[in-house]
């Protein structure tokens, strides 16, 4: 590896600690330019949170950190993604998910955190932000051809709205084919299997291991 | 680690009027000047005879004239530099600092029973390696943790408990006196190079005797700090009304002070308000009442009057147990206490009264010991504290903060985290056992015992002469009939177990 490939990488690695999304971005396009290997780059920044998921899992780190780290990653991973695609290669991951806060509710930081601990876990995460109504969760499945489906909703006026998807999954005919995960601070227990989820846990650390076990990882 | 002290950054709670603190300071200088303070001792009472009192030799009454308490008050440092072990828990007692402070019980309570007993010599080090580890502890007074520890005779809990002090911690320490003891614990604290404060008691109502007046001649002598209180039970051995007991309780430290002044000029002071309201049902001290806190309000406003620093806010609950009642019980009188301007405040570890003490209350106390650090810290107003930049890139939603330079920067300085409470969402508490502050607060104790070590320890020369001292002091009391045959053979039995000094 020559010494400007090496900085590239440190680059990368630095931005996620850093939480420095220019140079994330940066790095990125310079990683394309200089024809690395997308999968490496993107395993350098996905090992990088990963370090930062570990840290904010034992009390480390915070969340400001964890969402820091986050945002940098997702300023590189839209480029690295492209420049994947382009050479027509494959991104290993635990499983594709989509993840947002359901229709109507505009809070992101529960989502987030999942999202970034599925990335960091090794899940291949698109994440479709806040207030994503039914046709907007459909859409990403077919579009990532996803195999889990995580929902957010912090209101109890909200939650009912994650029903709806599980409703208009079956519709599309894609409700086998993916696994549903929900949360958020008015989701219960009882909730999540009144509406027909696969699986619902009350933490972020909670949601990762629990997308492995619907996923067999 | 280095220990934690605050600065208030506003002025203090008044209760008060300016009048008011006027006519309470005219009634002390009326009871030093007509009723005067009873000294049962020879030396002192020559002393004051020779500095302008009026003494009485039949009833050892001392009268003080008023320019004489003004000149001692004067005498008396504003604000002074306080040398522990290590240097880097160093403080400066005065003006707008707050220091917190470890507060004993004469023994232990089993956590799941509440049943009170004595600890063994094992928890009485390791109680002390929890306040050493504590960040808002910043001072181990004498007794502390516990009153002794299980055979150990009586006499020797002093000294005992002041090595154990000095050997698992470097904060600042004092010592107390009894039979004589002082003199043993000067030379400890000499031999592990730190200051001592020691309390000069007076025994309410109006009374000093022999063996306070003789251990404060032996603390002042040697250039340590001196704390005169007064620890009268206002119903009792102080009238029943706060401006009352406040004028009987300030005559007393104001006599302490004289006494420190005239032996030598300059001496360090710290007083300190221990009093609390009679419990007309038990005889006992209320502890906890609401009552000890207008007293200490309206004694730290006096006492800043004066212009010396003030240890006014003693946080004894009522509660024998960790629970809701000693929660609010300390921290209605810390709080108080805080805002009223006291440079330290005695929280970490007391149950009831001085019965009980625990190491994992004395975590629990210690978040509301940094909760408070934090109130008095203030408000920041700065151009970038006030981040109206920030306010501006944010915007409305979806912008947020949480992905912000300025909430990395700034969050961590703007916020307390307490090591013990609970702060989880409903659901994860449920998850994770519903662990309540007390469970929380007994694994950091596990802990800290686990990691935490002492910096520095004592050097291999200071332990030698530690223990030669408290030979001495063994052999002293031996000869003096001081520990029975039996004591005396329990006693020695523990010296030479494997684990000792520290198990």
């Amino acid at each position: 590896m020559d010494d400007e490939t090496k900085t590239i990488l440190e680059n990368l690695r630095k931005a996620v600690f850093e939480y420095d999304n220019d140079l994330a971005a940066k790095s990125a396009t310079q990683s394309v330019e200089k024809e690395i290997d997308p999968l490496e780059a993107l395993d350098v920044m996905t090992t990088a949170i990963r370090e930062i998921g570990d840290a904010f899992g034992t009390g480390e780190l915070w969340l400001p950190d964890l969402v820091g780290a986050s945002d940098a990653m997702q300023s590189a991973v839209p480029i690295l993604e492209k420049e994947i695609k382009k050479r027509g290669a494959h991104r290993e991951s635990l499983g594709r998910v989509v993840a947002g806060t359901v229709f109507g509710d505009i809070h992101s930081i529960g989502k987030t955190m999942v999202a970034t601990l599925l990335t960091a876990a090794g899940f291949e995460v698109h994440d479709l932000g806040v207030n994503v109504n039914a046709k907007g969760f459909i859409d990403a499945v077919s579009k990532y051809n996803a195999n889990l489906v995580v929902m957010s909703a912090l209101m109890t006026t909200t939650c009912v709205e994650q029903e709806k998807v599980v409703a208009e999954l079956k519709k599309e005919g894609l409700r086998e084919k993916v696994k549903i995960m929900v949360g958020g601070a008015a989701v219960t227990e009882e909730f999540a299997e009144t509406i027909g989820a696969d699986g619902y846990d009350p933490t972020a650390p909670g949601a990762v291991a629990l997308a492995k076990k619907l996923l067999g990882k | 680690m280095a220990i934690k002290g605050y600065t208030r950054n506003f002025p203090p709670l008044k209760i008060l009027s300016d009048e008011q603190i006027e006519q309470i300071h005219t009634g002390t200088l009326k009871v030093l000047k007509k009723t005067g303070v009873r000294f049962d001792s020879e030396r002192a009472l020559k002393l004051f005879e020779k500095n302008r009192c009026t003494v009485d030799y039949g009833s050892n009454r001392v009268r003080f004239p008023e320019a004489l308490v003004e000149e001692s008050l004067r005498s008396c440092p504003s604000r002074f530099h306080v040398q522990a072990r290590n240097h880097e828990n160093d403080m400066v007692w005065g003006g707008n600092t707050t220091y917190f402070q470890a507060l004993a019980g004469t023994r232990t309570v089993d956590l799941d029973t509440w049943n009170p007993r004595t600890p063994t010599r094992k928890e009485y080090y390791n109680g002390i390696t929890v306040l050493d580890a504590l960040e808002n502890v910043s001072i181990i007074p004498w007794y502390t943790p516990w009153f002794g520890f299980k055979n150990i005779p009586p006499v020797m809990a002093m000294p005992e408990g002041l090595a154990a002090r000095l050997r698992n911690s470097s904060k600042f320490t004092c010592a107390g006196y009894s039979m004589g003891c002082e003199v043993f614990n000067i030379q400890m604290a000499q031999a592990a190079g730190t200051e001592l404060r020691t309390m000069m008691a007076a025994s309410p109502p109006l009374t000093f005797y022999d063996e306070t007046i003789d251990a404060a001649y032996r603390i002042i002598e040697a250039g340590f700090i001196l704390l005169p209180t007064s620890g009268c039970v206002y119903g009792g051995t102080a009238p029943a009304t706060i401006a009352g007991s406040l004028i009987s309780g300030n005559a007393e430290i104001i006599a302490g002070i004289i006494f420190a002044q005239l032996i030598k000029p300059g001496t360090r002071i710290i007083v300190q308000d221990f009093s609390f309201p009679q419990n007309m049902r038990t005889g006992a001290p209320a502890f906890g009442s609401i009552e000890i806190s207008m007293h200490q309000a309206a004694f730290n406003q006096i006492w800043h009057w004066y212009g010396v620093p003030t240890d006014g806010a003693v946080c004894y609950p009522n509660s024998k147990m960790i629970d809701y009642q000693s929660g609010y019980e300390k921290a209605i009188i810390a709080s108080i206490g805080a805002l009223s301007g006291t440079n330290t405040i005695w929280i970490q570890g007391a149950l009831y009264g001085e019965l009980a003490f625990h190491p994992v209350q004395a975590i629990i106390d210690d978040d509301i010991a940094g909760m408070l650090g934090r109130f008095l810290g203030g408000v920041n107003v700065t151009e970038e504290t006030m981040a109206k930049d920030v306010i501006d890139e944010v915007g409305p939603i979806p912008g947020h903060y949480l992905n912000t330079k300025h909430t990395r920067k700034w969050w961590k300085k703007e916020q307390f985290i307490p090591k013990s409470a609970d702060r989880l969402t409903h659901p994860e508490w449920l998850k994770t056992g519903k662990k309540d502050c007390i469970e929380l607060a007994r694994e950091k104790y596990e802990e800290i015992c686990e990691t935490h070590r002492v910096n520095p320890p004592l050097t291999e020369h200071q332990e030698q002469d530690i223990e030669k001292i408290l030979k001495e002091a063994r052999e002293h009391y031996r000869k003096k009939g001081l520990i029975s045959d039996a004591e005396w053979e329990y006693y020695q039995k523990d010296i030479a177990s494997t684990g000792y000094p520290y198990e």
